[in-house]
């Protein structure tokens, strides 16, 4: 039955040549590594997301009189609302983690370079796409976290001398957090970035299929000779299947994925709970420690740190624009990180760094 | 191309001499103002009463204040005391409804302004009458302190309190009728802080503790033992009810985690089954 | 039988406990009505039973109510929680108000806050009149 399924599809689009292209013919470099699934992981725990998120948005109600009761009859009235809230709730956490991770594991194998410019543009700003849905989200449940964390976020942007307090305004809706800041950060969760997270995806994944996937530099196989000067795709015809090699191994990192998320779900519950995340917003009354969600932490101590916020906003902005724009100013051939200790330094230092400014910024 | 973007990054960084002094702005508006949205007003009360002018024995009060319960929940001095705490002349004008220090026989009436139910019951009870007929008897003061009042617990009750007007012998028993339902009161108070831990906001059932707790001292002021004794039956069935929300409430919980560990095992063992399959073995 | 379909067996066999895992809880998540449990509980008495100016106390679900025989205005029916702390509010009838026994919120007839320090006003229960009858829920 699923042959004459096929062959029905195969003469109106031709499905055969596409398997046979894109999943029997398509071969991976010999010298890949676990970690290159995790650009697919990234895209799984998008789709998990996309799912939970959806499922919450049928009872969710986004007014500040009804939100924080909303999400907790979603906890405790509707049937296995908890589970899907709390996959949600972690899944933003991972997704962040992996989307981060896979940053920079493409980073120290070099495959953002040239031709593979644009793909690691795409991602960069996914990322911060990624970071915005979380800052957006995390208001959404009406909590004293949420609250008092949001006002401290887009309090940053009055680092900026003239065009800050309009940039602050404009993202709260007004002075304060108030319902028309959750309404405009519900649209933007659930209606804005979403299209835009997919279009970028798109073309991050359309970029992917077109160049080829970059080999590794750390095994035999070489990378074309550089400079390219005309396109060419990048295929290994002594690599091995796609299917089912490689797509096991997808597989299993997407099992390990949701592993880790049910295990933080069963054993960890309340690491992303702090008791403000059960309390409903208070805005008379502000609880003694808050500070933003871990991702944004380091910025936010950056900023406490340096004294002329000007400067402090500023560094991060250019180091924002510095990484996002790199394959353009990293224009060297030689890809192996391992023979590039300046590189390699400068890049751990600033990753450490960044994990240093986190827990600082956690006290 | 790269030099461009450096140059144009540098040019980014010339703004920063101008704006050196920029920094003063900031740091007044960003760093010491509270995160508060509402901003947090002087109390004028508070600003002359901690001056270096005011008197020795009243400079103490706004710290004891600040230290209180009655802080925490946003009761400042002109809640019982009258006047004007935005406007320092009028600050303690008859007019803003100032009422001054209250003398020893008001205070009951004085905190009774709030807490009714328990002005009610101290005035049917010995303690009141004897208070409202000159006799040597305690107000709210002798027990809770003034301004540095903490939160009520059953230890208020105590040797060096009680005797000084009586012997111990009478607060005892009435602390012995009290204290099996006020043990109570704190393990349901403290397993529904632990609820909130968990992630669910139990906000009904708090609402019912509070107000069983409140009632329940408000009738100990009557320091009518038998009256307590006999109404601690009505106090346990509430208790009973709120215990019985909190069992369900873990109950729910364990099967959730027993759920979600189903599901990681599943995706750990699928996991780990695909991996095998992965693995190439000569057969 | 060989390790490949023994191992394909039980993937089959998590796969499934997975899959119905998740469609089960999709299911009763997406079909999930209302408590209609609670539409069993309504509350019903006579007219007559309040004279103007008067309250009945009842209790709704549970928890502590109020029906007003309000002189202007007719019958309201209010929840008597607190909405400050969770106190039980008390009416006084010659003052015509709600008065809470723990810190002194006072409410009007309608529910709204007078005084002290209530947030929000009292909840209003779902009231119906029907010839002689008042229905609460």
């Amino acid at each position: 039955m699923w042959t004459k399924i096929r062959h029905w599809i195969d003469v109106r689009i031709g499905l055969d040549n596409i398997i046979q292209t894109q999943v029997i013919d398509y071969r991976i470099p010999k010298n890949t590594n676990i970690f290159y699934t995790l650009g697919f992981l990234a895209v799984v725990a998008y789709g998990i997301q996309v799912v939970t998120g959806i499922l919450l948005l049928i009872y969710y109600v986004p007014h500040p009189d009804h939100a924080f009761g909303s999400v907790q009859d979603i906890m405790t009235k509707v049937p296995y609302g908890w589970l899907f809230r709390e996959m949600h709730a972690v899944g933003s956490n991972l997704m962040i983690t992996v989307v981060m991770l896979h940053m920079v594991t493409v980073f120290l194998m070099g495959n953002y370079k040239r031709p593979r410019e644009l793909t690691w543009l795409g991602g960069g700003l996914i990322l911060i796409i990624t970071i915005i849905f979380g800052l957006s989200g995390y208001l959404l449940p009406w909590t004293q976290l949420s609250y008092w964390a949001t006002t401290i976020v887009t309090s940053m942007p009055t680092a900026f001398p003239v065009i800050g307090e309009p940039i602050s305004q404009i993202l709260r809706g007004g002075d304060h957090v108030t319902a028309t800041t959750l309404s405009r950060f519900f649209a933007l969760h659930v209606a804005i970035l979403p299209p835009i997270f997919l279009a970028l995806m798109g073309v991050h994944l359309f970029l992917i299929n077109r160049i080829g996937i970059s080999a590794t530099p750390f095994g035999k196989i070489d990378e074309e000779k550089r400079p390219l000067t005309e396109y060419k795709r990048k295929t290994y015809p002594d690599g091995y299947p796609y299917y089912p090699t490689f797509f096991q191994k997808q597989m299993y990192m997407m099992m390990a994925y949701l592993a880790v998320m049910f295990f933080i779900m069963t054993f960890l519950p309340t690491l992303f709970f702090p008791s403000e995340a059960n309390i409903p917003a208070d805005p008379f009354k502000t609880p003694h420690a808050i500070k933003p969600a871990w991702y944004l932490l380091a910025p936010y101590q950056l900023l406490r740190l340096i004294p002329n916020k000007f400067f402090g906003i500023m560094i991060q902005l250019i180091l924002i624009v510095v990484f996002l724009l790199w394959p353009f100013l990293d224009i060297q051939k030689e890809k192996n990180v391992l023979k590039r200790p300046v590189l390699r330094g400068v890049f751990l230092f600033l990753l450490v760094m960044w994990v240093v400014l986190l827990f600082w910024g956690r006290t | 191309m790269k030099y461009l973007i450096l140059g144009g990054m540098l040019l980014f960084l010339f703004p920063l001499t101008v704006y050196a002094d920029y920094q003063q702005d900031f740091e007044n508006e960003f760093l010491t103002k509270p995160w508060a949205g509402v901003q947090v007003e002087e109390n004028v009360c508070i600003s002359c009463h901690s001056s270096e002018q005011m008197k020795p024995e009243f400079r103490t009060i706004p710290e004891e204040w600040q230290a209180s319960w009655h802080a925490q929940n946003n009761v400042s001095c002109e809640h019982c005391h009258g006047g004007d705490s935005k406007d320092a002349a009028l600050a303690m004008s008859p007019q803003r409804g100032f009422l001054g220090s209250p003398q020893y026989k008001d205070v009951p009436q004085f905190c009774g302004k709030c807490h009714i139910a328990i002005l009610t019951n101290f005035l049917e009870s010995g303690h009141g009458k004897a208070l409202m007929a000159g006799k040597k008897a305690p107000n709210c003061v002798v027990c809770h302190g003034s301004h540095n009042i903490r939160k009520a617990g059953i230890d208020i009750i105590s040797v060096q309190l009680c005797t000084k007007c009586h012997s111990y012998e009478r607060a005892k028993v009435m602390k012995q009728a009290l204290f099996l339902t006020e043990t109570r009161i704190g393990e349901l108070g403290k397993k529904l802080e632990e609820l909130k831990h968990e992630g669910v906001y139990p906000e009904t059932d708090e609402q019912s503790l509070f107000s069983t707790q409140a009632e329940f001292r408000a009738l100990f002021h009557t320091v009518d033992v038998n009256l307590v004794k006999g109404r601690t039956g009505e106090f346990t069935a509430k208790l009973d009810l709120i215990d019985k929300n909190i069992q369900n409430t873990y109950s729910l919980l364990k099967f959730r985690k027993n759920f979600s560990t189903l599901l990681m095992l599943t995706f750990a063992g699928m996991g780990f089954v695909i991996f095998l399959m992965t693995q190439k073995k000569d057969e | 039988m060989n390790r490949r379909r023994f191992l394909k067996m039980i993937l089959a066999f998590l796969g499934s406990v997975t899959f119905f895992s998740f469609a089960f809880s999709f299911l009763k998540y997406l079909t999930a009505l209302p408590a209609s449990a609670t539409a069993a509980n309504k509350i019903t008495i006579r007219k007559n039973e309040i004279a103007s100016g008067d309250a009945k106390n009842i209790v709704y679900q549970n928890k502590p109510a109020i029906i007003i025989n309000r002189p202007d205005k007719g019958f309201i029916a209010l929840s008597l929680t607190c909405t400050h702390l969770g106190c039980v509010v008390e009416f006084n009838k010659s003052r015509q108000t709600l008065l809470c026994p723990c810190h002194a919120g006072m409410y009007d007839l309608e529910g709204n806050v007078i005084s002290g320090p209530p947030p929000k006003p009292l909840t209003a229960l779902p009231l119906k009149i029907e010839g002689d009858s008042i229905i609460i829920g």
